[in-house]
Formats: C-alpha cells, sequence, structure tokens
C-alpha cells in the first residue's frame, strides 16, 4: 500500500472518528481523533496495516493534555501520529498496552510525568521517578510547582 | 605527611562514578587512560571497585534516585580519599540547574576536593587538575 491508500483507507473506514487531518509534509500526517474511537483505530492500524508502534508522546497545551500516537510505515518511510486531546478535568484513556506490548512503559511514563489514568493498563505503576516523589505530583505538567524545600536553584552567586 | 596519605599519592587509583551524565565527560575520562594522554604515567589506574579505589570521580548531574547510591559510594570508599567533580553538570549541574530531577549539586551531597570545569572537560584539564591535587596535597598533609 502506499500512502495516499492508507490515508484513504483510514478517512473511509473511521469518517465519524476522525476530527482533522493535517499533512504536514511528504513523511508525515497528524490525524486528530476522538479518545473513545482510539482503541478501535490503532488496532486496526497496527494489525491489518501492518504498522509499527514507534513511540506515544504526551504533552500539556494549556488547554488540553495531548497524547501523540506515532505509527510509522517503515517500508514506504511514512509516519501517521494520531492525536488525542483530553480534558485538564477528567484525564482518561484506554490502554493500548493489551494490544501491543510496546505501549507498556510509555503509557507508564506518560501517566507518572502528566497524570493521564490508562484503563485497563496491566501495570499502571511508577517507572522513572523515585519512590520519595509525593503522589499527584507531575513534572511536566504547566503547573508544576517546586515541592522539595531542600532543593538549591541557584549557583551560589 | 602520614604513611597512608603518601601510599595514596604514589599510586592513586581511580572509581569512575556516572551520577547520570550524558556520557561525555566518561568519554574524556576514558580518553585519559588510553595511550595518547596516558595517565598512568602518574600511577593513575582504573579499579574496578570503590573498596580498592583512592580517587572517586564523579560526572553528571546527581538526580534524585542517584543520591542515595552516590552516598553508599562514599561510605564505601576507604579513607583517606579524594574527590573529584569533572565537568559542568557535577559542578553546578549546567544546564539541569532548574530541573525538577536534579535537586542539589554534588559538593552538597559528599565533599568535594577538586572542581574541574568544562562541558566536557578536555583530557588536558583533567590531567592538569588531578596534578594540582597531587601537589596541593603534598605541600599540605593535614588534608584530611
Amino acid at each position: 500500500m502506499n500512502r495516499s491508500d492508507i490515508l484513504k483507507d483510514i478517512g473511509e473506514r473511521f469518517k465519524g472518528e476522525i476530527l482533522e487531518v493535517f499533512d504536514k509534509s511528504p513523511k508525515r500526517v497528524y490525524i486528530e481523533i476522538k479518545p473513545q474511537a482510539l482503541v478501535v483505530i490503532a488496532t486496526y492500524v497496527f494489525k491489518n496495516l501492518g504498522a509499527r508502534f514507534n513511540i506515544a508522546s504526551g504533552l500539556d497545551t494549556h488547554k488540553h493534555i495531548e497524547i501523540l500516537y506515532h505509527f510509522t510505515f517503515d517500508e514506504i518511510n511514512f509516519l501517521i501520529s494520531f492525536r488525542v486531546k483530553l480534558l485538564k478535568n477528567k484525564l482518561e484513556i484506554d490502554s493500548l498496552a493489551p494490544i501491543f506490548e510496546g505501549a507498556n512503559w510509555i503509557e507508564r511514563e506518560i501517566c507518572e510525568m502528566l497524570g493521564v489514568n490508562f484503563k485497563g493498563h496491566p501495570e499502571l505503576k511508577r517507572l522513572l521517578l523515585p519512590d520519595e516523589w509525593p503522589q499527584g505530583v507531575y513534572p511536566l505538567r504547566r503547573d508544576y510547582k517546586e515541592w522539595d524545600d531542600s532543593s538549591i536553584r541557584d549557583r551560589g552567586l | 605527611m602520614s604513611i597512608t596519605l603518601k601510599a595514596l599519592l604514589k599510586s592513586p587509583w581511580v572509581f569512575h562514578l556516572s551520577t547520570g551524565s550524558c556520557n561525555n565527560c566518561d568519554i574524556e575520562i576514558l580518553d585519559c587512560l588510553t595511550p595518547r594522554f596516558d595517565v598512568e604515567r602518574f600511577g593513575m589506574l582504573l579499579a574496578g571497585s570503590i573498596r580498592h579505589a583512592d580517587v572517586l570521580l564523579v560526572t553528571g548531574s546527581a538526580n534524585r534516585k542517584c543520591i542515595p547510591r552516590i552516598k553508599q559510594v562514599y561510605q564505601q570508599m576507604p579513607k583517606p580519599c579524594v574527590v573529584v567533580a569533572i565537568g559542568e553538570c557535577s559542578l553546578s549541574r549546567g544546564m539541569f540547574i532548574h530541573s525538577y530531577n536534579c535537586p542539589l549539586p554534588v559538593d552538597k551531597i559528599i565533599p568535594v576536593d577538586v572542581y574541574i570545569p568544562g562541558c566536557p572537560p578536555k583530557p588536558e584539564a583533567i590531567i592538569a587538575g588531578v596534578v594540582k591535587l597531587i601537589e596541593k596535597l603534598s605541600a599540605k598533609p593535614e588534608k584530611k
């Protein structure tokens, strides 16, 4: 399948779930989808179209928390990023870890860094942060405040 | 000069501890040990275990998970000993000074004797720093 076939197939099959398609470059397309349709679309792209799950990335825009799921088609050098916007008062999305194991650790990392709850994740515990890190403090949020009074943030000049 | 310090300065064995660095300083330290720079002419050898070492070379910005490990390594070191902080990250954390995961510079965690700045410091700078340290310790034996 080439690039236009893939885009046409996804566009027709998931017409109701796609909110916006942003064609950035010949190598890269961003597709914004509804959060509740993520599992269906990811399963189809991974199992039927044969894409590789590259990585997911989370970021805090001021209104939403966005998660981008990057799927690559290595033979034709093409990358599709599925963008999901979550409201800050309801940070929940279905986990992709039961479908492919590659989503397991990155979902754990997004959970501890941004505080997104992945429903159905097999083992949603802390991955990178130390044990003494307080619960409910997410370091990559925009409203993150220093919580450790013993830390030193100047160069002693 | 006490006999232990004299023995230490004759052939300081170094132990290399990376506390979350980007590995550039580590590469420069390994460069020092190659025949081109050859710190073995000062009697320095890379020790495999901290219990055999006289000098602790610390690189990296000391992240939160590493701080208890630095303390543990320092406690296991035979005294008298010398700690050398190498690179901007271990001196003042460099660009990571406001990072949530790097709360303290290395010299607030363990006592540091020599600071070698640079990002990364050249092997010449590392050798110069260690030679200065040896000279200073030979002049003032009541250091530790």
